[in-house]
């Protein structure tokens, strides 16, 4: 009798062993699911479109090379319509519904704030290739959110980088549109032009997707300034260069921008407006090396495009995730998460490195001026150069 | 004996009960299941309905289209994320967020009052655009990136602690809310002031000679919308954590309306099943496909020309007719439906 129970037990911890093992095998030889959390429609679908370029072409990539640990990549979207609210739910749709390991695509900087509480509360990790805000490394950062693309201070630090060498002491003028990004990313240059001698001479801020900026103008003439930063962004940047040429307010005026005010989603738009355009970026079609030339060449024939800063950033997100899930041995948030922290890992664009103290890729940035319609890399600043000082207390 | 306001009250009673039987047939679904997304999906389109509520108590019984009742919304939102984030206690959160949509709604009533019909549209979008914006570039506010960091609140019920990260408990203590707004708004509009208020909708300038003040019960009319409003916002960043000024922008306004529209006009409950057809509709087109919005706007048209009177208003005359016979036959049966009323 007693053996016999033995048997009947040891049976039934053996059945439920199998079990488990195959469950978790089913587990390890699924796909990794990586949500996708993009504006499809509305004024940033021109980024999405470049977001999801660029992560279907690392995906196809990967996958074609065997996946990520024998595990194939699989793209879960859904349109974030660049409204927080929509955002969030649309996150705890793919976080916990969809059960995504990891969630990336978050353009505007309000979304990726509130997404990164969604990711927190869930235990899942988010990356933004996008968002400038300094906030999202900065004072409002996450354990649970990295960020692979240049934020506003790196841009910055970069453009007051060129000031000092060509235009010292420079007055300078600052439009931006009226939300997060813009308003950060004036203060930060601002701050960073300030400190390297250069006179501010007045700030406005436009509302999002305006029409007409001549009311603009007025101020910007009577202000007089030799240098005009802008941080608008996709059709606004068309409306507003177009609208100064119109008004001749763009002749004998630099004008400094965010990198994301000119790309080559718009540059065809802006026309003759965009030439001499200078902006600080993370990413340009132009850095000289095999590993970026190959990367464009693949990126024009899959898509019809080229790269922009967007693109490329999201493309690269994607293999910082495969080599942390591969030296984390699997996709648990906390081991991928450690693996993260401090990881360096390759890019069309250069090697990047993440700070641990605040989730920030490290990563050269380059002064791109527009010459003949087309960008040239007028200078180079180094990564550590560009960094600026870890502001994160919350990990 | 009933008059065809009382019939058509208890049309939505019945309505709602089915509303609510489908609701908790779901949530034991969903957790039978283990879901939580639909769970919380749910939640939030039962705190749209509460604003979709608020849009018609003004335009279904007032005859009033306001096209920024998510002010009242956003600022009972706002005001319960600011409570939150400082004491994590719902009752104060409540009170606050109530209070404040309260004073928000007699300043805006003072306002928007004074003029009648496209005037009274265009007054109500201002006021909330004008506040939206400024919230939009209040840094203390959070500005554009909105106020994140509201703490997951455990809710003390008397007997129970609800917490607001458990799903279906979080929806329950929502519905408890929403019918509470339902069966309050419900009653006020049975009683000889709100007859009052209906009877302004039908005609403005013959009330008055019937001897009843008329800016008083379109006041109150107001102020009662804007505090439910201000309720159904209270809970939404207990939700989902966090408040945008998104919540204030047309966006949101606009769509309170389509969801009456949707449900049907004028009969209360038709909100609610409106903000819960919408939010659905939303969120599953939206994933199959990225030209979600004409799919919602095409479904809006068909409502519009196939269903004028809403979802609710194609069963409900077949209702009223069933609770009008039963009525005749009960009567004349001996007077049984007192039980039945109640």
């Amino acid at each position: 009798m007693g053996g016999k129970t033995m048997t009947l037990k040891k049976l039934g911890a053996s059945v439920a062993m199998a079990a488990l093992i195959a469950g978790s095998a089913s587990a390890q030889d699924g796909p990794i699911r990586i949500g996708v959390l993009t504006p499809i429609s509305g004024t940033y679908a021109g980024i999405g479109q470049q977001v999801t370029w660029g992560l279907e072409m690392a995906t196809e990539e990967i996958n074609s090379a065997g996946g990520i640990m024998g595990r194939q990549i699989e793209l879960v979207y859904e349109d974030s319509e660049a409204n927080p609210a929509i955002a969030v739910q649309k996150a705890e749709k793919l976080l916990t519904s969809e059960n995504v390991d990891f969630l990336t695509g978050t353009v505007n900087s309000g979304a990726t704030l509130a997404v990164g509480q969604v990711a927190e509360r869930a235990d899942k990790l988010i990356a933004t290739t996008v968002s400038f805000s300094d906030a999202i490394t900065g004072e409002k950062c996450s354990p649970n959110v990295f960020r692979v693309n240049a934020r506003a201070g790196q841009q910055s630090a970069a453009l007051a980088a060129w000031l000092t060498q060509e235009k010292p002491g420079a007055k300078v003028y600052y439009l931006g549109p009226d939300y997060e990004m813009g308003r950060s990313t004036v203060a930060a240059f601002k701050g960073n032009a300030e400190a390297v001698g250069a006179n501010s001479t007045g700030e406005v801020y436009a509302p999002l997707d305006a029409k007409d900026y001549s009311q603009y103008f007025g101020h910007i003439r009577a202000a007089g300034p030799e240098v005009l930063y802008t941080s608008v962004a996709g059709n606004d940047t068309v409306r507003l260069f177009t609208q100064m040429q119109d008004f001749g307010i763009r002749d004998g005026l630099t004008i400094l921008g965010a990198s994301g005010t000119v790309t080559s989603q718009n540059i065809k738009a802006i026309g003759a407006a965009a030439e001499g355009f200078i902006t600080g970026v993370g990413y340009s079609t132009l850095i000289d090396t095999p590993e970026n030339k190959a990367f464009v060449e693949a990126f024009n024939t899959r898509n019809g495009a080229d790269p922009d800063l967007y693109g490329a950033d999201s493309y690269g997100i994607l293999f910082a995730y495969k080599q942390a899930v591969e030296a984390a041995g699997g996709t648990g948030t906390d081991a991928v998460r450690t693996a993260l922290e401090g990881m360096e890992w390759d890019t069309p664009q250069g090697k990047k490195t993440i700070r641990a103290g605040d989730h920030q890729a490290i990563q050269p940035m380059y002064v791109v001026q527009i010459k003949d319609g087309a960008f040239t890399i007028a200078n180079r600043i180094d990564g550590e150069a560009a960094i600026g000082a870890d502001t994160c207390d919350r990990f | 004996m009933h008059d065809r306001l009382d019939i058509s009250m208890r049309a939505n009673h019945v309505l709602f009960a089915v509303l609510m039987g489908v609701g908790l047939i779901c949530v034991a679904l969903a957790v039978a299941m283990d879901d939580m997304f639909y769970l919380r999906l749910g939640t939030e389109a039962l705190i749209l309905g509460g604003l979709a509520l608020s849009v018609d108590i003004l335009l279904g019984f007032g005859g009033l289209l306001s096209l920024g009742q998510a002010l009242y919304f956003g600022i009972g939102a706002y005001v319960s994320a600011l409570v939150l984030r400082e004491v994590p206690s719902f009752w104060l959160a409540m009170g606050t967020a109530t209070t404040a949509s309260l004073i928000a709604g007699i300043l805006g009533g003072l306002i928007a009052n004074r003029v009648r019909g496209v005037y009274f549209a265009l007054i109500t979008f201002g006021m909330a655009q004008v506040v939206a914006k400024v919230v939009y570039n209040t840094r203390e506010l959070g500005a554009s990136d909105g106020l994140i960091g509201v703490p997951v609140l455990e809710i003390p019920l008397g007997i129970v602690t609800v917490s607001a990260g458990n799903p279906a408990g979080f929806f329950m203590l929502t519905l408890a809310v929403v019918i509470a707004l339902y069966a309050a708004v419900a009653y006020m509009f049975t009683t000889p002031f709100g007859r009052v208020v209906i009877a302004l909708k039908a005609n403005e300038k013959r009330v008055p000679f019937l001897g009843y003040n008329t800016w008083a019960p379109r006041m109150v009319c107001y102020v009662v919308a804007a505090v439910v409003a201000g309720i159904a916002g209270a809970l939404y960043p207990m939700l989902r954590g966090f408040v945008s000024p998104e919540l204030m922008f047309f966006a949101s306004s606009g769509n309170a309306v389509i969801m009456v529209v949707l449900g049907g006009v004028g009969t209360l409950i038709g909100a609610l099943y409106g903000a819960v057809l919408l939010t659905f509709l939303k969120s599953i087109v939206g994933s199959y496909t990225e030209h979600h919005l004409i799919a919602i706007g095409v479904v809006f048209i068909g409502a519009i020309l196939f269903m004028p009177k809403g979802v609710v208003g194609v069963v409900k005359p077949w209702l009223e007719r069933r609770l009008t016979q039963s009525e005749t036959s009960s009567a004349s049966s001996g007077d049984r439906t007192s039980g039945e009323n109640s």
